[in-house]
């Protein structure tokens, strides 16, 4: 049996020689699903340890970045050997990057990061008009609805956003998390989010903490 | 006035203390379109109303330098068909995320650098020229010819609107070029792709960016050498890198491009964006008098640690414009020149350039320029 920990910190360690080596092994040994599940969960732990780094300005972007690719490779590998009921998904989340904003590199890091937490990430891509939002969230009906953008512009339209999700009677039914360089506590205020952040870790812990 | 105005920033380039701190400040095209009220597209396509709209902005905002510089206009990215300057809904012209080299082209790339540029990289960058060769020799020309209507307007403008207001002789825009990490990173790879390469196949990308330097140091020499007329660098990718891999594989090669363009007469004008507060010992390593404008970060250690061999600029945060009253707006103004102006080497600046109307109050911008125009005499 792999272990766990190892795999967790090698994680961690962003070492990804060593996570794709383990898990082609693991995946050799063609294991039950209870045990992919529970390397899954060592992969995801891993992940947490890079928020934590980043927190301590260990790791900065683009070591996120590369976490997220270091994340999918080990899952495609596992996706073989994960079974169906293993991909118990702990909320829904409808992303995007709001109308008249191109840059993704933020929302894909949450992305990717809210992924590997268990989250379903319906993501709507860059320059995402207010009506886009709201049909969505009407179709999907997630639990959180997440905004992101880099210029300053970007703010206006996450109000517009909010402003359409009550105007269409959804903004109480979902929490709003808005992401990227120009948030801030009183933007959040103004557009009316439930919370704001400019770090995807702690946002996806923001994101958790209302699923629970 | 434009004498007594470019002796203000003479001054500063050539160490000594000047009159007063030198005001440099400019807002972006869109910012002086959504202030003259026109349509953001039109008018960036239709620049026959650029002269007007500029003149607003000169009109009403102080600055010892003309405050509006426009140079990447929508006509030619259009007619190349551009995928890495590209207009987004509402009419602002954004760098979205592009590979122009795989992965596995590195080998090209760094065996050479131009042929591949021109073989394979331009056009994944640009589809028109991602066709056969008459076509794509078409639209370069077009796109040329339109480059050249564009700037060769603009830059009358600029000259016009340098007379009519009296701003100083000096350009810190006289040349442009990128760090060779930024270059491959922004137009090679992209953010995504650098990120994974430096973990993956860090001596090809080591190899790349050492490909890249001579073509960023011929980009950036200007046909004359001139102390007073800087080459514009906006650096971008060193603060989301870890310390040690900034210093393998962004600095040498930087460092390399900034000494280089020195060495042939031509001074950097450095856009610090975002936190270089781990990098300050490197900065201070580039030749004396690099200017360098900070969008974030500590103005009194800034000034402590490259004060008195560089010239130092920005700090000043646009946000508290937009939400500080007026009397909060000066009395930052007054906090930050008291650290930075002592012994000179300063440029009053913003963090960042405002890009639409409502990121700021412009009551709030026009007193706190009036205010450093009035009171920053030494």
């Amino acid at each position: 049996m792999l272990d766990l920990q190892a795999l967790t910190k090698a994680v961690g360690d962003l070492n990804e020689q060593q996570v794709l080596a383990m898990l082609k092994e693991f995946v050799a040994t063609n294991p039950g699903n209870e045990e992919t599940v529970a390397v899954v969960n060592a992969c995801q732990q891993g992940m947490a340890i890079v928020g934590e780094l980043f927190d301590q300005k260990e790791y900065f972007v683009g070591d996120l970045i590369f976490a997220g690719e270091l994340l999918s490779s080990a899952i495609d590998i596992l996706k073989p050997v994960l079974g169906g009921e293993s991909t118990v998904t702990v909320g829904k989340i409808v992303l995007g990057t709001v109308e008249g904003d191109l840059h993704d590199i933020g929302k894909n890091i949450f992305k990717n990061m809210a992924e590997a937490a268990g989250f379903e990430v319906i993501d709507l891509g860059i320059d995402v008009p207010a009506a886009t939002f709201v049909e969505k969230v009407k179709e999907i009906k997630p639990e959180i609805v997440g905004m992101s953008g880099v210029l300053t512009l970007a703010l206006d339209s996450m109000k517009k956003t909010v402003d359409e999700l009550k105007t269409a009677g959804l903004r109480d039914g979902v929490k709003v998390i808005i992401g990227g360089n120009p948030v801030t506590e009183e933007a959040c205020r103004v557009i009316g989010a439930d919370a704001f952040t400019t770090n995807a870790a702690e946002g996806v812990k923001i994101c958790q903490g209302w699923v629970k | 006035m434009a004498r007594e105005r470019t002796q203000l920033f003479r001054d500063v380039i050539d160490g000594n203390i000047p009159k007063r701190v030198p005001v440099c400040v400019s807002f972006s095209i869109e910012f002086a379109i959504q202030y003259a009220g026109k349509n953001l597209a039109e008018a960036q396509w239709d620049t026959g109303q650029l002269e007007e709209i500029f003149d607003q902005i000169c009109r009403d905002f102080y600055s010892d330098l003309l405050p509006v510089n426009a140079f990447r206009f929508p006509s030619f990215y259009k007619l190349l068909g551009a995928r890495n300057f590209v207009m987004s809904s509402n009419g602002f012209l954004q760098h979205p995320e592009v590979e122009g080299l795989l992965q596995e082209e590195y080998d090209d790339f760094i065996a050479s650098p131009y042929n591949c540029i021109i073989e394979k990289i331009l056009p994944r960058l640009y589809t028109e020229l991602d066709t056969d060769a008459a076509t794509r020799a078409l639209a370069l020309a077009k796109a040329f010819k339109a480059f050249h209507d564009e700037m060769g307007n603009a830059v009358m403008i600029y000259g016009r609107l340098n007379q009519k207001y009296g701003y100083a002789d000096i350009n810190l825009f006289a040349g442009f070029t990128e760090a060779p990490f930024d270059f491959v990173a922004d137009q090679l790879r992209g953010f995504k792709g650098i990120s994974t390469d430096i973990r993956r196949v860090p001596d090809k990308v080591e190899a790349a960016v050492d490909a890249a330097t001579p073509l960023m140091i011929k980009a950036g020499l200007q046909p004359f050498a001139s102390k007073y007329n800087a080459t514009f660098i906006p650096l971008h990718m060193a603060p989301f890198m870890r310390t040690k891999d900034f210093e393998r594989f962004y600095w040498p090669s930087f460092k390399k491009l900034v000494d280089a363009l020195a060495e042939a007469g031509h001074p950097s004008y450095l856009f610090v964006e975002h936190d270089w507060m781990r990098y300050l010992d490197h900065l201070y390593e580039l030749p004396a008098g690099t200017i360098m404008r900070f969008e974030y970060g500590d103005p009194k250690l800034v000034k402590e640690k490259l004060g008195d061999k560089h010239i130092i600029s920005g700090f000043y945060p646009v946000a508290l414009l937009k939400t500080g009253t007026r009397q909060q707006c000066i009395d930052k103004a007054k906090e930050i020149i008291d650290i930075l102006a002592p012994g000179g080497r300063y440029i009053f600046d913003f963090d960042k350039v405002p890009i639409t109307l409502d990121s700021l109050n412009v009551e709030n911008a026009r007193a706190v320029l009036d205010y450093v125009a009035a009171n920053a005499g030494y």
